[in-house]
């Protein structure tokens, strides 16, 4: 059984729901089986991470004539995200039990229109509704009437389905609406005897039993948060009895747990999945109570240890408590408290961080270092619908990132810690390369941005196409190196001599170097170039965004009502540290 | 386990436990539709770690009929 609540409590509890909150997200459900309950696991879900869940379910088995009637309740619903949940019974029909009634030949091209029909469905779906849309690829069943022999027969029954699959996930690879759910690794991860019960699929039509609905809930939030961009971003690690056995300062550098042997290995395969995240961009960090010389020494000198200094953006190793560590290790890399997951196997200092910082996840580790990376792994927070190269090279940024930081406390002023920098501003229009990067930034970026508004790829593309906006981002070099896509700016055309600033925002990563002096004095000296009279800002205050809140005023725009408004006359100058250049 | 019984009852039927009685059933209980029939046969099998064959499934009316096939799994209901 997985570690999750009955059914019945999801019901309950989502019938109790009366919280409203900022985030908000309308899901509909498709289904050619019986997922009565889903809604309601999702719901109380999405609830337990401050998000407001509506929920639309199809009538049963109605997926198509849902999709193919313009009109259709499905469509009148307006969803955000759409689960199309398929399974290979009523694919196939009467060949699921019968395939080896016919030739591999026609088996062949029962899965090309079969792949073809399901096609044609999503691409409808997608020209019709704003919705992105996942669809599971089809379970493997382990039982085949050839038995061994499955595995010598030409086009047999699990080719059929591992083709239908294939071609699925490669028609959509590139697609940002269309993301396809393995579904089976569900399956590989719960198992069929578990997933699968007979008896509640011929009393009801189930087709995953009512055990296993919360835990493929839980499996399809990732999706959720992937889609609002509340992905955590960075994992905050104590040491002693969490990247290694035994306490250091006690037991001494030769006498930690830490090698290919039982324990040590369960803390390096725990570093090793650590690792694994932060090479796709997750920052790890560390806040341990201990001598910075023991740990240190570890960190640089242990043949076994696998994460070396380079990989942490940040390391508070010090007597202080660890929320005044947390605190100094939030200020360091300049990232939201609510991106943060913390592991300790400490259970004191756990809920002590808790209390201070509801929002941070904080992992409620066993005692027990082989199941630390179990732990890691049923995360779901840290999915995301894209990984972009600047994912990739996060970790390489956050090290460039330290050594300006050295160079800031070396140099005596900012003009001067600023001039040396050599820094780069390039401004050019978004295409669609980095469109992936600008609609993540738009998703997640909370502290420098003056409206907030959450664009999806789709909406952006539009804008795009559309001559009254202008859709720009802004890369920024420096001497250490390529920042990549850190800044985007939206303009609408909104009259002949008027333009409005609709979005405005910068990541955290390069905040303070007075970048946004640059990117103000381009749109200004553009506004010029156009003859444009006005420019109108809006400031929409959210918990996050204080960073910003004189920005508009700090760039002599004067308060308008709701809006600001900037009087262009002249050019502007934009600071001698900055070179901007426009693409 | 009369108590684990009832208390399995309520969660999923939304009601009382003091409420429940052995002729209670889908007509008199509101929230006995026919999926949560299921779930909360479901739930009892969980709970009591025991088994419905598909004759016991469709045979459940009313509380006493669970009863009945609890008990006749070995269940003792009246401790």
């Amino acid at each position: 059984m997985p570690e999750e609540n009955s059914l019945s409590d999801y019901i309950n509890k989502s019938n109790e729901i009366t919280k409203m909150f900022d985030k908000k997200i309308r899901i509909a459900l498709l289904s050619s089986f019986t997922i009565n309950g889903l809604s309601d696991v999702l719901k109380v879900k999405s609830n337990e991470r401050n998000i407001s869940c509506v929920v639309y379910e199809a009538p049963y088995n109605q997926y198509s004539q849902e999709i193919l009637n313009k009109k259709s309740d499905l469509y009148k619903f307006l969803p955000d995200l759409t689960f199309l949940i398929l399974d290979t019974r009523n694919i196939f029909g009467e060949i699921f039990r019968s395939p080896y009634s016919i030739s591999h030949l026609e088996r062949a091209k029962i899965v090309e229109n079969k792949i073809n029909e399901i096609e044609k469905l999503l691409d409808k779906y997608i020209e019709n509704s704003n919705s992105k849309i996942v669809v599971t690829k089809l379970n493997i069943p382990s039982f085949s009437p050839n038995g061994i022999f499955e595995s010598k027969t030409e086009y047999g029954f699990y080719d059929m389905i591992e083709d239908f699959n294939k071609q699925l996930t490669k028609n959509y690879l590139d697609s940002e609406n269309i993301f396809v759910y393995d579904f089976d690794k569900f399956i590989t991860k719960n198992g069929e005897d578990n997933v699968f019960n007979y008896s509640q699929f011929f009393f009801g039509d189930l087709k995953i039993s009512m055990n296993f609905l919360p835990s493929l809930g839980q499996d399809l939030m990732k999706y959720v948060i992937g889609y609002l961009g509340i992905t955590k971003k960075c994992i905050v690690l104590d040491l002693d009895n969490t990247l290694w056995g035994g306490i250091v300062g006690e037991d001494g550098f030769n006498g930690i747990k830490l090698g290919p042997e039982a324990p040590g290995n369960a803390f390096m395969e725990f570093q090793r999945v650590l690792l694994s995240l932060h090479q796709r961009g997750i920052i790890l960090a560390i806040n341990s109570k201990n001598n910075f010389e023991d740990a240190i020494k570890v960190i640089k000198e242990h043949p076994y240890m696998i994460l070396k200094e380079e990989h942490f953006a940040a390391m508070r190793i010090n007597w202080n408590d660890k929320v005044s560590n947390m605190k100094e290790i939030i200020k360091e890399i300049n990232i939201g408290s609510d991106s943060l997951v913390f592991i300790d196997d400490d259970p004191v200092n756990r809920e002590f961080v808790k209390s201070i910082f509801p929002e941070i996840l904080v992992v409620n580790l066993l005692n027990d270092p082989s199941s630390y990376v179990r732990e890691i792994e049923n995360i779901i927070d840290f999915s995301v619908l894209k990984i972009t190269d600047e994912d990739r090279n996060r970790g390489k940024m956050y090290l460039k990132q330290k050594k300006i930081i050295e160079l800031e406390k070396t140099s005596t002023n900012l003009q001067t810690f600023l001039s040396q920098l050599d820094l780069k501003i390039i401004i050019k229009n978004v295409n669609e390369f980095t469109l992936p990067r600008v609609s993540q930034l738009i998703l997640k970026t909370n502290q420098f941005n003056l409206t907030t508004k959450r664009y999806q790829e789709t909406d952006i593309k539009k804008m795009i196409q559309d001559s009254n906006f202008i859709v720009t981002c802004v890369q920024v070099q420096d001497k250490f190196g390529d920042n990549g896509i850190t800044g985007v700016f939206i303009i609408k055309k909104e009259k002949k001599k008027e333009w409005r600033i609709d979005t405005f925002l910068m990541s955290c990563r390069i905040m303070g170097r007075d970048i946004e002096k640059g990117i103000m004095a381009h749109i200004i000296n553009k506004a010029k170039e156009n003859n444009i009279e006005k420019i109108n800002a809006e400031f929409i205050p959210t918990q996050k965004n204080k960073p910003v809140q004189n920005f508009l005023a700090d760039h002599k725009f004067k308060k308008n009502g709701q809006f600001w408004t900037y009087v262009v006359k002249s050019e502007i100058k934009i600071p001698e540290y900055l070179s901007v250049e426009a693409k | 386990m009369s108590k684990k019984l009832y208390e399995i009852i309520s969660r999923v039927m939304k009601i009382d436990i003091s409420s429940i009685s052995d002729e209670l059933g889908p007509k008199t209980i509101e929230n006995w539709t026919s999926f949560n029939g299921y779930v909360l046969l479901n739930e009892l099998e969980t709970g009591f770690n025991v088994k419905f064959t598909i004759d016991e499934v469709i045979d459940v009316k009313n509380i006493i009929d669970i009863k009945r096939h609890l008990t006749n799994k070995g269940i003792k209901l009246d401790e």
